[in-house]
């Protein structure tokens, strides 16, 4: 299993609380989060990110168990093992596509063991998911919002991670442009040893995945 | 940037001019003159700035010439220009006991010295500026001007020798004979042309007749060192008339000690400067830190920690702190060039500007070392954040 998560609760600053539903991914899973505005489907994705502490309840990925981890360990868990896609703003406007790319392994030792060359296994990201190799040297200023969010997939995908976690990464697509960059997502990561969580606010994203959570109805 | 120019060219102008003037003259042990500010006479005999107040008689010069501790006197008497240019009239020996920069010897790039009365010796700026060669014939002015001074136009002189470039005030002087000197003031009084030589057989008059009733000072060369104060204290005692003995290195060490004290307060106001820009630098990254939180975010999401975040921080303040000195460098090698024309132009040195001293190093690396300390507490404010901020 490479992420499994039990008893999970979150109390925020204004005293409310969210209990998340346990979850449990296998590699090849795809799993849609789904849920209103406040649903705490950021916050989730935060504490399997690793990127803040869990309060109640534990997170296990790759084996590892974050209640028994310093922050510094939850850093190293999460550059070996997430590949993280935001919901828009993914790329580091001063670099170049392949700089942004290579962000991807930047700080993993792992995830750079498991490629041969940053730039080989970068063209072969781009192409799969639909776009010229030409890209990679030019400046993310002058790509279009999709082609920017393929090439944070792209980053998220380098290096093989067991986990992808993308937060709302359509939101800012158009219809065909959301249905294009899901199909060459689930088409490009690799089942044998990924898996993909995404949080979404949209239900018609679901033919995609094999199981939805819809938070809204989970929560407490 | 800004501030690092002001302190390092107000630095290496002082050092260069100090420099300059400090090799403007050597192994001239004291300057006979008239009683007066030591520095005044200091400033008109070897730099050519200002003018003489007053003479001594040629009767006081021969006195001292005689004494037993003296090695060397040579008479210089100032008051002539050419062009622009001052004229020194003085005896042939000066070229050979006046050195300039320690210890270095006038030399000439062309010709030699002059030895009859019509003959002049020209600085290389002379020489180069009013392109004079040897053979050259030159007309003295009277007074320090062409503008209100009148020319010696019935007798010129045959430039015998061009110096070679010495960066001093002895570059833009003309040198020529005291007895030519003399002769081509027969017939003036007052500053007043009263009859020309044309009325003269100038090759009947004998050179002894010739022998100037003043001059403006002398340079003395001692035989030893350790009588120089003494030599100085006799001198003020001298009965037949008022002199003095000024020691150019201890004139200049008053001067130095009078533009000191500006430098001091110029030296202050940079270092204030430098710091408000330090503080304005932090006040700039802490703004920008909202600004690049995105960029923050991109970097902790793929795995970057809240420590490397903090240093990517301090290496930017190393990074604009670098690029200062850097700047600061080139604009100050830019300013102390164009400055060493100036001083070139107003002072007669030419100094020389080293590339980086080790005083400069000295404040590139408090800067530096400020700019990173400084920049610790912006990089606290991004370690804090990175903790505890989600990757929203």
């Amino acid at each position: 299993m490479i992420l499994k998560t039990s008893n999970l609760k979150y109390k925020y600053q204004n005293g409310k609380t969210i209990n998340f539903p346990d979850v449990g991914l296998n590699p090849g899973d795809k799993v849609l989060i789904n849920g209103v505005s406040g649903s705490g489907k950021t916050t989730f994705l935060n504490l399997i990110a690793g990127a803040i502490k869990i309060q109640d309840g534990d997170i296990e990925l790759a084996s590892s168990q974050y209640s028994l981890m310093s922050s510094s360990d939850l850093d190293k868990i999460r550059a070996n093992h997430i590949g993280y896609v935001f919901q828009t703003l993914n790329l580091i406007p001063f670099l170049s596509v392949l700089e942004n790319i290579a962000l991807g392994v930047k700080f993993s030792k792992t995830r750079s063991a498991n490629i041969d060359s940053i730039d080989q296994e970068a063209v072969r990201l781009v192409e799969s998911l639909g776009l010229d190799k030409s890209i990679l040297n030019n400046s993310v200023n002058n790509l279009s919002i999709g082609q920017q969010q393929r090439v944070a997939v792209a980053r998220a995908l380098l290096g093989k991670p067991n986990l992808i976690l993308a937060d709302e990464p359509t939101s800012a697509l158009d219809v065909d442009s959301k249905n294009r960059f899901l199909k060459e997502l689930v088409q490009t990561f690799d089942p044998s040893s990924q898996a993909i969580l995404m949080v979404s606010h949209d239900l018609s994203l679901a033919p995609y995945f094999d199981t939805v959570i819809d938070f809204g109805k989970a929560n407490v | 940037m800004a501030s690092m120019v002001l302190l390092l060219s107000i630095e290496r102008i002082q050092q260069a001019t100090e420099q300059g003037f400090n090799q403007s003259i050597s192994g001239v042990d004291a300057i006979v003159g008239p009683r007066s500010s030591s520095l005044e006479v200091v400033l008109y005999t070897v730099f050519h700035l200002g003018r003489p107040t007053n003479n001594i008689t040629m009767q006081t010069v021969d006195d001292i010439r005689t004494r037993d501790d003296i090695d060397w006197l040579v008479p210089i008497a100032l008051g002539d220009s050419h062009k622009g240019f001052r004229v020194i009239a003085t005896e042939p020996n000066y070229f050979k006991h006046v050195k300039y920069a320690g210890d270095k010897p006038l030399l000439m790039s062309n010709g030699r010295a002059f030895k009859e009365i019509s003959e002049a010796v020209v600085g290389a700026d002379v020489a180069k500026k009013l392109d004079y060669k040897v053979g050259s014939d030159i007309y003295i002015t009277h007074g320090s001007s062409d503008a209100i001074g009148k020319k010696h136009d019935d007798f010129s002189f045959k430039v015998s020798g061009i110096l070679n470039k010495t960066g001093t005030p002895i570059d833009q002087a003309v040198f020529v004979d005291l007895k030519g000197y003399e002769l081509i003031h027969i017939g003036w009084q007052s500053g007043k042309k009263i009859f020309g030589l044309d009325r003269l057989d100038v090759s009947s008059i004998p050179k002894e007749d010739l022998t100037p009733k003043t001059v403006t000072a002398a340079f003395v060369g001692l035989k030893s060192q350790l009588t120089l104060f003494s030599f100085a204290r006799e001198l003020r005692q001298y009965h037949k008339e008022a002199i003095s003995a000024v020691i150019p290195g201890v004139a200049l060490s008053e001067l130095w000690s009078i533009v000191g004290m500006v430098d001091k307060g110029f030296e202050l106001l940079s270092w204030i400067i430098i710091t408000i820009s330090l503080i304005s630098m932090i006040t700039l990254i802490i703004s920008s830190i909202e600004n690049r939180k995105r960029e923050m975010t991109i970097y902790r999401a793929n795995g970057a920690t809240p420590l490397y975040l903090a240093s990517l921080v301090v290496f930017e303040a190393i990074l604009i702190a670098l690029s200062a000195i850097i700047g600061a460098v080139i604009f100050v090698t830019i300013i102390t060039h164009l400055a060493s024309s100036q001083l070139n132009i107003a002072l007669g040195i030419t100094p020389e500007f080293q590339w980086v001293s080790l005083e400069e190093i000295k404040v590139f690396a408090i800067i530096l070392i400020a700019g990173v300390l400084s920049s610790l507490i912006p990089a606290a404010i991004v370690f804090k954040k990175s903790l505890h901020q989600g990757l929203s």
